[in-house]
């Protein structure tokens, strides 16, 4: 048996499926700095980002099937649960947090936030060239969306457009997204 | 239900996870059933995680939080799936996450006793782990005993599995495995005096006429599991006394034998 550093993602899903707790541990070691570092970035709380980090785990723990090595990679699976659970926390902040969070966003300005975000993200370059190469339109819908936690009728909200027209910047910015990810050949965010 | 041009146009923003619960389920149901829709909602998936990948050092101490609560809100109705320790588990122990093992596997003090067939036997490779409870473990919480407890029960149910009954000297019953097709075994119930703590119980599979180590059941042997991969299977099983963590040959009598 080959040493379990030495194992895929898909492997060590495999053993997570017969309860190795040392799989679990692996997979953990590739990828919690990244789940974690997504759930603090989209909530900029340390505390609510670990609890995040723990379910994204144990979620994958208690339902490892749910993860289908075909459909993608494993990085990617835990970073979009990380950010589904993010998201869902923001959204469902208590009314004291979100007037918090309305009032900065009042004060700094949602063009600055959006700036501090995917700056601070310090993106692979593909990514961020990806991102610079977008339409300034389609790249404001994703980030909002994205690194704020926004629906894209909140989006449409801030932005006071109508939500078909979000819908489709979103639509076409991914594919954007996507043509330029492939040709710099990332196909996904595995290891 | 969703058109499907209603949900690939929401595709991307489902990726972003921006749409609400409603229309989450509208556009899942769809693509359940839309090959095109799913092919490419997988692929705006991997966009936003290459979005989303910032690694940050993680929080001291969260994987002891994380690995404390694997186990949490089970109950022993529930039978999770039999518990197969990994394989790999020797590879693990020297590698760098020693130190931050499964506090599970920390707190029962598991013990991988593996003992690879030696070149001179011309069988395939053997990989046996084994985890026992002994007085080593007698913080055991109670959850990992239902679950082991579920995992005997499970097994116990599965078609085409053995029952291994160990005999004493007297012809007494001392302990009975259940082995599975696939190579899982576990101990459903043992008879054997809790031995001094100089002494362990060690667990043989007798292969080709010779004893190989399958692991420590430790003092008092209450929670054995453990998995045999590679063939031939043992033609008996068998367990001895000695000095505490085993040795990789008998070096005394069984006290207890059966046939496979």
């Amino acid at each position: 048996m080959e040493k379990i550093e030495e194992a895929s993602d898909a492997q060590l899903v495999t053993q997570i499926g017969r309860y190795s707790e040392v799989a679990l541990a692996e997979v953990y070691r590739r990828h919690g700095g990244a789940v974690y570092g997504l759930a603090r970035r989209i909530l900029n709380n340390a505390t609510e980002a670990d609890d995040v980090t723990q379910e994204v785990f144990l979620r994958l723990w208690n339902v490892p099937d749910r993860f289908d090595p075909a459909r993608g990679s494993l990085r990617s699976y835990l970073l979009n649960d990380s950010h589904g659970r993010a998201v869902d926390a923001v959204r469902s902040l208590s009314s004291r947090r979100a007037r918090e969070v309305r009032d900065a966003q009042r004060t700094a300005g949602v063009e600055y936030d959006i700036q501090h975000h995917v700056w601070d993200l310090a993106l692979a370059d593909e990514v961020v060239r990806a991102l610079d190469g977008l339409p300034p339109d389609e790249r404001q819908a994703i980030e909002l969306a994205y690194f704020q936690g926004h629906s894209y009728v909140k989006v449409a909200e801030l932005l006071d457009q109508p939500e078909g027209t979000v819908k489709s910047r979103i639509r076409n910015g991914m594919r954007r997204m996507r043509a330029a990810l492939v040709d710099a050949g990332i196909q996904g965010a595995d290891r | 239900m969703m058109t499907h041009e209603e949900a690939n146009e929401l595709l991307a923003s489902l990726a972003l996870d921006a749409v609400d619960a409603d229309e989450r389920e509208a556009i899942e149901l769809h693509v359940e059933e839309c090959p095109r829709c799913r092919g490419e909602l997988d692929a705006l998936r991997e966009v936003a995680g290459a979005l989303g990948n910032v690694v940050e050092q993680v929080p001291e101490g969260q994987w002891s939080s994380i690995s404390g609560r694997l186990y949490e809100g089970r109950d022993g109705d529930a039978a999770p799936p039999p518990r197969l320790l990994p394989l790999v588990g020797r590879d693990a122990d020297r590698h760098e996450l020693r130190d931050r093992r499964p506090a599970i596997s920390r707190r029962a003090g598991v013990v991988f006793a593996a003992v690879t067939v030696a070149a001179a036997i011309a069988i395939a490779a053997l990989v046996v782990s084994l985890s026992s409870a002994n007085d080593q473990i007698a913080h055991l919480q109670g959850a990992l005993a239902e679950s082991s407890q579920s995992a005997v029960v499970a097994a116990l149910e599965t078609p085409g599995h053995k029952l291994v009954n160990l005999e004493g000297s007297n012809h007494a019953d001392l302990a009975q495995f259940v082995l599975l097709p696939d190579g899982r075994g576990y101990l459903v119930k043992a008879d054997m005096p809790a031995l001094p703590t100089k002494d362990t119980y060690q667990l043989w599979g007798i292969i080709g006429g010779r004893p190989i180590s399958i692991g420590i059941m430790g003092q008092a042997p209450g929670t054995v599991t453990f998995t045999i991969a590679g063939s031939p299977g043992p033609s008996d099983l068998a367990v001895t006394v000695e000095p505490a963590g085993g040795t990789p040959a008998p070096t005394t009598t069984p006290v207890a034998v059966g046939p496979v």
